[in-house]
């Protein structure tokens, strides 16, 4: 079980209180009737599915009630940062995650 | 009419190092504010009320709890419920905000004994040592599969609230570990 | 203490955990004698008992291999009596007292002579992938010839048929350092990490803490005896208040940010125990920073005959003579390729053991070991191997083969000690996913880098020997001490992949891993059958699949597969290691949460009327709802019938509380609304009601509900009982990001109140004296309004609403008072036959007016289009949740299932839900399946049964017939649209 550090709350808080919410900075299209279907599918069905840092969103369903974004590496499965919605991709400092010293180990 | 919470307590749960009791009628109310206006709303309804998540003030009637950036929970007596309502209703016309009756959506109980926090954190994954979790600190948490509130109020003494259908699942706990903490000890 | 005659190989003045009390205890059904402190196993051997069990596949008599839970051979079932049998537990680590009763498992009729082994006569038709080869076809023979037979003849214990009368605990814990395993390193990390006055926890599996000091009567740390240096390093840590002591508890998993699972035995070891206290506890634990201390496990040696009864890990010997006082034998031989070996040979000769014969597998042995021997007067043989084993159900000698030479010698002896080198501990290490990298001083895998705040010390680290041990326990923990210690030297060895044999490669059985009898030729073979990745051969030859899960087998396992690849051990890799460490209980798994505290079960404020009143129940999501409150004598569709005719003809009063309530607060209230929903809200009157669409923003319906307008800031929304929690989070999650720029708040009141539905003509009769502030008069609350008043006294949402077609309103009242306002109406009640009914009826009432249920009508992929509920979606709005998806092509495309009703020919059959639809029941099978069945009922109203079903193109399909076909027949029915009572909705307007 993880803890997750919720930006709101500024604690880190077990897992079990979080509910994943899917990848985050997809922005719902309000001129929607002005897309393509394909368009439109592609903002209701497309996902990335990186190997690498990937950007999602939590919600705090049994904490602070809020939703948050978090980048997580889906390779490591290790938390980079949380952060606030609303706010721009953090930038990723990659000295400050292990992500290097996981792979040179396996 | 009849008012019935409806929730029985194991009697080994009522003393010793592990006592769990069924608070009375509460009249409670969720407050949803914009943080930026805490600080006025504060001033014109005279509400207590913590700017940080997780805190709580207690006068002797009330206790107020910061749950989220902009909610917040009023606990008091039923004798107070209607000077409340008005003061929330009053200071609506001032500001933007949400005040809502929950007052029967939760029961109340209050944990005591040298037992209290383990008892808790049979189910809870919160660290409830002193340092952590220290006197006034609440947070909305998980019991297992029920969502709960929970304030430490003493050092061996907790609120936990829960909505009032998870209570017997809770308290079904409690009476569990109470046989074993009583068993263990008389070994 | 000593008594000869009841255990002949018990040693005197030997047996570091062993008390001088008696303890009877019963194994197969014979009595034994052992002493306070023993393991099942070591009493077994005090008695001269080596045979413990049967093997997997073969049948083969096996004896103990290890002193500890690594354990691959000695699985037995112990047994407390009915509903407390437990099978496969290993008899190394099972502690006995007074009364204990174990029996042997896998063997019929005895242990001794057990019919099965004629598996071993013919082993040569059981290589790996036998299984797989031979049970493949004809397929039909699967279940009644293949599956039997292998159940009958390979296996472990039996499970248990009686329910576990046993409960279970479990509990979340926290600490800054947590210490695993509570040897020489742990203790010294433990001493070190003291002094932080931060939480410790060090827990041990065994029921004593000390490890291999327990082993090791002659060492000394800093001037004193071991033995004494632990009695007082236990002491510290019990006096001080910052530790937590656990033994009898194993560390099984390792998980994201150093979150533990200990599993703790609390009551095996305890006689005469009372029932209702928890028999094993699982602690979940997050630590700071982990300290492993597991050790390391000694390997086996790979040779033919290596699994005879009396063939054991040297270090296991070891243990038995210095922790439990027990000689293996009174003779032994010692098979060694490591240094390491020698000690536990020595330690017997020094208690009188004779120690026939040592055979090293080196070329060249140490000369200070030999000197020690010569002083013992014990010889070793060099650059020699085991040829074979002799004896039945017990060890009785070996044959020694000098390879050089040719040279072949019989030895006699009651046990056989080997040590091929040791095996570090990675298993918690490897679960928190940190790196391991390939040592080849020890031909081992140590550990790397950590993936978490951890650290490994000690043997675990492949740091050997009690000094290192010391030192590196204290230095995880952040000492700097230097210990003084007096040992011996732990010394170097070389691994053997293949023992020199003179006897065919095809007629030796050298087994690597026990417990699923899988030897050095199955590995071969699996290699020469073109499995090349150790996780193919592994599977394939299930080596290290056993619930030890190759403890003592797995790297001789990967040496054996990479000599056969011609590949570097590295670059076969190692099997994944994974969670339990050791086999695991269910019930500590559960922990608290079995029987009633399985799962969370919500019960309204008015269940226990109705449980009073003989409800039968049914759950709705996590709730239970009264279904139908059966009369005398009555089943369900007589209960049913009942109290829908008695609601449309007089009176019925239902609980509807479970429905999600979520209240809707603030200036920008409706326009939020309207985003959500798919019907317009800004119009809706204060004191109005209307029905509400909510879809995905893929365009399907995902909940619907009655939602009232309290003020104009506030609505009171309702949703599906089974909906809330999602309905409440997919507001949350539009309103927090998409919609952040109104000011508008959710809280959700789904427990604040309770909620009565009275419907039927007499409702309002009902109502009426008990309302206070209200005006009930058709004109000023009409159908779908709201009112805030009193009713019995108590402050009241009244809704005037119908999901039965009939006057209906839906009494919302504080929780607490529920069951009281609910009791008084229903007393009332009775001058109009008022009935109580359950959700089944409901069903039928809403039925009959093609009122939809979400998730029971729709699935997931029906628009409002589809159930024909085109009237709730606005046209005028330029955005709600879903709008644009409705234009989809997928979704205007013809052809799509669409909501219609039924109406069978024959009036008194009622379809069944879920049931498929055809349009031509001749055509042949497979047949092309154009629609289900939603929702069947038998209405009572109409004397006919009702359904509601998707079919394909259905709208257009309205007057025709289709097809049902049903067990044993196939039914017809009639499209007709889906309101079936009372469809101008005439009765609601009852004054």
């Amino acid at each position: 079980m993880f803890e997750i550090h919720c930006p709101y709350c500024e604690e880190k808080k077990p897992e079990i209180e979080f509910a994943y919410a899917g990848e985050a900075h997809i922005v719902r299209e309000t001129k929607a009737d002005d897309l393509s279907d394909q368009e439109w599918a592609e903002f209701l069905f497309y996902r990335d599915n990186k190997r690498d840092d990937h950007h999602e969103r939590w919600w705090h369903q049994h904490g602070c009630n809020m939703f948050f974004n978090a980048v997580r590496n889906t390779q490591t499965d290790k938390f980079v940062t949380t952060y606030k919605m609303g706010l721009n991709r953090p930038k990723i400092n990659p000295s400050t995650n292990n992500i290097k010293a996981v792979q040179n180990g396996k | 009419m009849l008012f019935n919470q409806d929730i029985e307590i194991g009697a080994a749960l009522q003393s010793g190092d592990l006592s769990v009791k069924l608070m009375e009628e509460k009249t409670r109310y969720s407050l949803r504010i914009k943080p930026n206006e805490l600080a006025a709303f504060k001033k014109a309804s005279g509400l207590k009320l913590p700017a940080k998540i997780g805190k709580s003030t207690r006068t002797t009637s009330h206790t107020y709890l910061c749950l989220g950036p902009d909610e917040w929970m009023v606990i008091t007596t039923p004798e107070n419920s209607n000077e409340l309502r008005v003061k929330l209703e009053k200071t609506a016309a001032e500001f933007i905000y949400s005040y809502t009756d929950v007052s029967h959506r939760n029961v109340g109980f209050v944990l005591s004994g040298k037992q209290a926090a383990s008892a808790i954190n049979i189910g809870c994954p919160l660290d409830l040592s002193l340092d952590a979790f220290p006197i006034g600190k609440a947070a909305r948490t998980v019991f297992e599969n029920a969502p709960i509130m929970i304030l430490r109020t003493k050092t061996a003494e907790f609120q936990l609230e829960c909505w009032r259908s998870f209570a017997p699942y809770i308290c079904g706990f409690f009476d569990r570990y109470e046989t074993d903490i009583s068993a263990y000890i008389s070994e | 203490m000593e008594n000869d005659k009841n255990m002949p190989y018990r040693k005197s003045g030997k047996g570091a955990v062993i008390g001088k009390k008696a303890i009877g205890f019963s194994f197969d059904g014979t009595d034994y004698q052992g002493l306070e402190g023993d393991t099942l196993a070591s009493a077994l051997m005090a008695n001269g008992v080596h045979l413990m069990g049967r093997s997997f596949k073969y049948h083969r008599p096996r004896g103990v291999v290890g002193a500890g839970s690594e354990e691959p051979n000695a699985l037995v079932t112990f047994d407390r009596g009915t509903g407390r049998v437990t099978p496969n537990v290993r008899a190394t680590v099972l502690e006995i007292f007074e009364g204990f009763v174990a029996r042997s498992q896998n063997n019929w009729p005895s242990l001794k002579t057990d019919i099965g082994a004629f598996n071993n006569t013919f082993s040569m038709f059981f290589p790996a992938g036998f299984y797989n080869k031979t049970f493949m076809w004809p397929k039909s023979f699967w279940d009644k010839v293949y599956e039997p037979f292998i159940r009958n003849m390979a296996g472990l214990g039996s499970a248990p048929t009686e329910a576990d009368a046993d409960v279970y605990a479990s509990v979340y814990g926290h600490c800054e350092t947590l210490i695993i395993g509570a040897g020489p390193a742990g203790i010294a990390a433990a001493l070190t990490a003291v002094k932080t006055g931060e939480r410790i926890i060090l827990v041990d599996e065994n029921p004593v803490f000390g490890g291999s000091l327990l082993s090791a009567p002659n060492d000394e740390i800093d001037g004193i005896k071991a033995s004494d240096w632990l009695d007082k390093s236990v002491k510290i840590l019990e006096n001080a208040k910052n530790v937590t002591l656990m033994t009898r508890t194993t560390a099984i998993g390792y998980y994201h940010d150093n979150f533990i699972g200990l599993a703790e035995r609390i009551t095996d070891h305890i006689p005469n125990l009372k029932l209702g206290v928890s028999r094993e506890k699982l602690h979940r634990i997050r630590a700071g920073k982990v300290i492993i201390a597991q050790g390391a496990i000694e390997r086996p040696l790979v040779f033919n005959g290596n699994d005879r009864p009396g063939v054991m890990l040297a270090s296991a010997a070891q243990t038995f003579l210095n922790r439990y006082g027990v000689a293996v034998g009174n003779t032994a031989v010692l098979f060694t390729s490591h240094d390491s070996g020698y000690a536990a040979a020595f330690d017997l000769a020094d208690s009188n053991v004779r120690i026939s014969l040592i055979v090293d597998a080196r070329n060249e042995v140490p000369k200070d070991i030999q000197t020690e021997a010569a002083k013992r007067g014990i010889e070793i043989i060099s650059a020699a191997s085991i040829s074979k084993t002799y004896g039945k159900n017990r060890i009785t000698g070996v044959e020694v083969y000098v390879p050089s030479t040719g040279e072949k010698r019989k030895v006699n002896c009651e046990a056989l000690l080997m040590c091929g080198g040791w095996t570090p501990s990675l298993h918690l290490w490897s679960h928190s996913k940190s790196s391991i990298r390939w040592d080849d001083n020890i031909a081992a895998y140590i550990p790397d880098q950590p993936n978490e705040n951890a650290m490994c010390a000690g043997a675990c680290n492949g740091d050997f020997g009690l000094r290192a041990a010391l030192q590196g326990g204290n230095k995880a923990a952040g000492g700097r001490k230097s210990y003084k210690v007096h040992e011996r030297d732990f010394g170097t060895g070389t691994t053997f992949v293949n023992l020199p044999n003179y006897i065919d490669a095809s007629k030796q059985k050298a087994f690597v891993d026990f417990q699923n009898d899988a030897t050095e030729k199955d590995i071969n073979l699996a290699v020469r059958e073109g499995f090349s990745s150790i996780e193919h051969v592994k599977r394939y030859t299930t080596i290290g699949m056993a619930t030890d899960q190759g403890k003592t087998s797995n790297l001789n396992a990967m040496q054996i597969a990479s000599k056969a690849i011609k590949k570097t051990v590295q670059q076969v890799g190692l099997t994944t290691f994974r969670p339990p460490y050791t086999p695991t209980t269910y019930g500590t798994i559960a922990g608290y949460r079995s029987g009633d505290l399985f799962e969370v079960e919500r019960k309204t404020p008015m269940d226990g009327w109705a449980q009073k009143r003989g409800a039968v129940y049914e759950p709705v999501g996590v709730w239970r709802r009264a279904r139908y409150f059966p009369k005398v004598g009555e089943d369900m569709d007589t209960a049913v019938a009942r109290e829908c005719k008695a609601t449309r003809d007089s009176l019925g009063i239902f609980d509807a509380t479970t429905l999600g309530k979520i209240e809707v607060v603030g200036p920008d209230a409706a326009k939020f609304m309207n985003l959500m929903y798919t019907n317009p809200w800004v119009k809706l009157g204060v004191g109005r009601c209307r029905y509400g669409l909510m879809l995905g923003e893929d365009g399907y319906i995902y909940d619907d509900g009655v939602v009232g307008r309290l003020a104009e800031n506030r609505f009171h929304v309702t949703t599906t009982t089974g909906g809330a929690p999602r309905v409440f989070r997919h507001m949350e999650d539009y309103l927090q990001t998409e919609f952040s720029h109104l000011d508008v708040w959710l809280t959700s009141t789904t427990e604040q109140w309770a909620v009565i539905a009275l419907n039927g003509p007499n409702a309002r009769k009902l109502i009426e004296p008990f309302i206070e502030g209200i005006d009930l008069s058709p004109e000023n609350f009409p159908h779908m309004a709201v009112r805030e008043g009193k009713i019995c006294g108590i402050e009241t949402r009244l809704f005037r609403v119908s999901f039965s077609g009939e006057l209906g309103f839906e009494i919302n009242v504080p929780s607490h008072y529920g069951r009281a306002v609910w009791e008084a109406l229903f007393e009332a009640g009775k001058q109009y036959d008022i009935t109580p009914y359950g959700t089944e009826a409901m069903h039928v009432l809403r039925a009959e007016k093609g009122f939809i249920i979400v998730g029971q009508d729709t699935d997931g992929t029906v628009t409002p289009g589809d159930a024909g509920m085109v009237w709730a979606v606005s046209k005028k709005k330029k955005d709600f949740v879903g709008r644009r998806s409705l234009k989809r092509p997928d979704l205007v495309a013809s052809g799509r299932k669409q909501l219609v009703g039924l109406m069978t020919e024959d009036p008194n059959v009622v379809l069944e839900e879920g049931a498929q639809i055809v349009a031509d029941p001749n055509q042949a099978i497979p047949m092309d399946m154009i629609g289900h069945v939603t929702s069947s009922y038998w209405s009572e109203s109409l004397g006919h049964s009702i359904a509601m079903a998707l079919v394909m193109g259905g709208f257009d399909k309205e007057g025709e017939n289709i097809y049902i076909p049903m067990q044993g027949k196939t039914h017809k029915a009639k499209i007709v649209k889906p309101f079936f009572y009372d469809p101008k909705g005439e009765r609601l307007n009852v004054v």
